[in-house]
C-alpha cells in the first residue's frame, strides 16, 4: 500500500481547494494513504529571497516531520516539490545537514537524510502507472483537446529530478492526460513559466507571461489547459480573469490534473472534484464529455 | 546618426571610483554563487529568461557582467533584481554551470540585509511566524474548509517562529524607495 504524508504548502488549502479536494478523492480511488501532518509549515521557497538559509531550514524543518513519522513525502505545488527536492540534495552534504540540525536541535527536530518527496503527479505516473489509469476510465473524454503545463519546479531544479524527467521535452504530463482519453495538444511556449514567483513584485511582469501563453492557444482550438501546480493555477485562472476584463479575449476553462483525471473516473464534479469554485467555469469541457 | 549619438551617450555613465573592487570576490565568496567566476558573457542566460523576454531591461548576464565590474550600489538597490520568476532557465542552459538563479538569490539576500528587499517578501516572512503559511488566517476559507469536509489547518506554529528568529531573518526592513 502506497502511503504518504500529504504536504498542502500555502496556497492549495486557503485559496485553490479545488486542488487539494480532488488530489485526496485521486489518491483515495487509487489506494494512495494520505497522512496529514499538521505541524508542516510553508516550504520555504519564497523566504530564499531574503536568506538561503533560512529557506533550507523551513526545508528542513519539513522534511524531518514527515522523517519522524517514517514517511515520504506527496506534494501538490511545483514549487514546494522543487523546494524540498532542492533541500533534499543540499543536505545529502554532511557539513550542510550538520549545520542544519544544529539550529533543528532548538526545535527537538533532526533530519537524517532519508526523505523523499513526489509531486502527486509523479506518484500516480509512478505508483499507480498510466496503463492501469487507462483500465479505470469509465467516461470518454476524446473529444477534449488540453493543453499540457508542467510548472517550472516540477522537474527544476534538473539535477533534483534526474531518475524521473528531464525539463528540456518533458513528456509524462502529456502521457497522463492521454491516459484520461483526453488530446494533449502541443504547443510552442510550453516551457513558457507562469510569472507566479514574479507576481508579488511585478503584477505586469506576470500578466506579460500569462497572455504570451493563453496568446499562443489562439486558433489551436484548445478546451482547456490541465495543470499540476496551484499557482500556475492562479495565474492562468485568475489572472486570466483579471486581463480579461480589460481584453475579454480568452475564458479558456483551466484544470488540475487530478480534476480530469476525477472527471474519466466518474467522479462527481462538484462534490468530489471542487469544480464549482473555478473562477471560469468549466461547463464547455463538461458539455463535451459523454 | 542622431540615433548613434544618442545610443553612444550614457544615460548614468559609472565613475570608476564608484566600483567596488571586492564586490565580486564577496558575492563569489558565497558557495551558491561560485560558479560566477567562469561566466564568459555568452548570454544564453538572457535569452533564456522570460522576464528578459517581456522586459529587454532585466537582463541576467547583464547583471553578471555588473557584478564582475564591482557594480556594488547599483546591483544591489536595483530593483529589477527581484524580478526573477524563478525559472531556473538560466541555470540549466549556461555552459559554464554558473547557476544565475543561485547567484541571484546571494546577490537578493545580500541586498535585503541592506534595506533593499520590496515589502511583499518581508510581508511574507512576517506572516510565516504568525501562521506558518504565507497568509494570513481568513474567515472565509476555514468556512469553506469545513464545508467540504477538509481537516482543519493548524495556525499557531511556535517551532516556525522559533528557527526564523534563530536566522534573523525577521528583523529585515522593507526597502523604501524615494521619488
Ligand atoms: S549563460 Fe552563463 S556564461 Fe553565459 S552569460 Fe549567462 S551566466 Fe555567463
Ligand atoms: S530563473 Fe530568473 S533570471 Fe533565470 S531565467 Fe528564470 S526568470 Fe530569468
Amino acid at each position: 500500500m502506497n502511503k504518504y504524508a500529504l504536504f498542502l504548502g500555502c496556497t492549495t488549502p486557503t485559496k485553490v481547494l479545488q486542488y487539494e479536494v480532488a488530489s485526496r478523492w485521486v489518491c483515495k480511488y487509487f489506494g494512495i494513504e494520505l497522512i496529514d501532518i499538521k505541524d508542516f509549515v510553508c516550504c520555504g521557497m519564497n523566504q530564499v529571497n531574503l536568506s538561503i538559509e533560512t529557506g533550507l531550514l523551513m526545508a528542513a524543518m519539513n522534511l524531518a516531520l514527515a522523517e519522524t513519522r517514517g514517511l515520504n513525502i506527496l506534494t501538490l505545488c511545483a514549487a514546494c516539490t522543487g523546494a524540498l527536492a532542492e533541500a533534499i540534495e543540499r543536505l545529502e552534504d554532511k557539513a550542510t545537514r550538520d549545520e542544519v540540525n544544529e539550529k533543528l536541535r532548538d526545535i527537538r527536530l533532526e533530519y537524517k537524510g532519508k526523505v523523499k518527496v513526489k509531486h502527486i503527479s509523479r506518484v500516480l505516473y509512478e505508483d499507480i502507472g498510466v496503463e492501469k489509469i487507462k483500465r479505470e476510465v469509465k467516461r470518454d473524454l476524446s473529444g477534449l483537446r488540453v493543453a499540457p503545463h508542467y510548472g517550472c519546479h516540477y522537474l527544476k531544479p534538473r539535477s533534483a529530478f534526474e531518475e524521473f524527467e528531464k525539463p528540456d521535452n518533458p513528456k509524462t504530463l502529456h502521457e497522463l492526460i492521454s491516459a484520461t482519453g483526453a488530446h494533449p495538444i502541443e504547443y510552442e511556449t510550453l516551457g513558457l513559466c507562469c510569472g507566479g514567483k514574479a507576481f508579488p513584485v511585478s503584477e505586469d511582469l506576470a500578466h506579460s507571461l500569462v497572455q504570451k501563453k493563453l496568446d499562443d492557444f489562439m486558433n489551436k482550438e484548445v478546451d482547456a489547459m490541465v495543470l499540476q501546480c496551484q499557482t500556475c493555477y492562479l495565474m492562468y485562472s485568475d489572472q486570466q480573469k483579471k486581463i480579461d476584463e480589460e481584453y475579454s479575449k480568452y475564458n479558456l476553462p483551466i484544470l488540475l490534473y487530478p480534476q480530469l483525471l476525477g472527471l474519466a473516473l466518474n467522479a462527481n464534479p462538484i462534490k468530489e472534484l471542487g469544480l464549482g469554485l473555478h473562477r471560469i467555469s468549466p461547463d464547455k469541457i463538461l458539455a463535451k464529455i459523454t | 546618426m542622431n540615433k548613434i549619438k544618442k545610443i553612444l551617450e550614457l544615460k548614468n555613465p559609472v565613475s570608476i571610483s564608484e566600483l567596488d573592487p571586492n564586490f565580486k570576490s564577496e558575492v563569489i565568496a558565497h558557495p551558491d554563487a561560485r560558479g560566477l567566476a567562469a561566466c564568459f558573457s555568452c548570454g544564453t542566460c538572457s535569452a533564456g529568461c522570460p522576464i528578459h523576454e517581456v522586459f529587454s531591461e532585466y537582463s541576467p548576464k547583464k547583471l553578471a557582467k555588473m557584478v564582475r565590474l564591482g557594480m556594488r550600489k547599483q546591483v544591489l538597490s536595483s530593483p529589477y533584481i527581484w524580478y526573477c520568476a524563478t525559472c531556473h532557465n538560466c541555470e540549466q542552459r549556461c555552459p559554464q554551470n554558473v547557476s544565475f538563479f543561485n547567484v541571484l538569490n546571494v546577490l537578493k539576500n545580500m541586498a535585503a540585509k541592506e534595506g533593499y528587499a520590496p515589502s511583499a517578501w518581508v510581508e511574507q516572512t512576517k506572516q510565516v511566524v504568525k501562521t506558518g503559511i504565507v497568509f494570513p488566517t481568513e474567515e472565509n476559507w476555514i468556512k469553506k474548509r469545513e464545508e467540504l469536509s477538509l481537516p482543519s489547518l493548524k495556525e499557531d506554529h511556535p517551532k516556525l517562529k522559533k528557527i526564523i528568529e534563530l536566522t534573523g531573518v525577521n528583523k529585515i526592513k522593507p526597502r523604501v524607495d524615494k521619488e
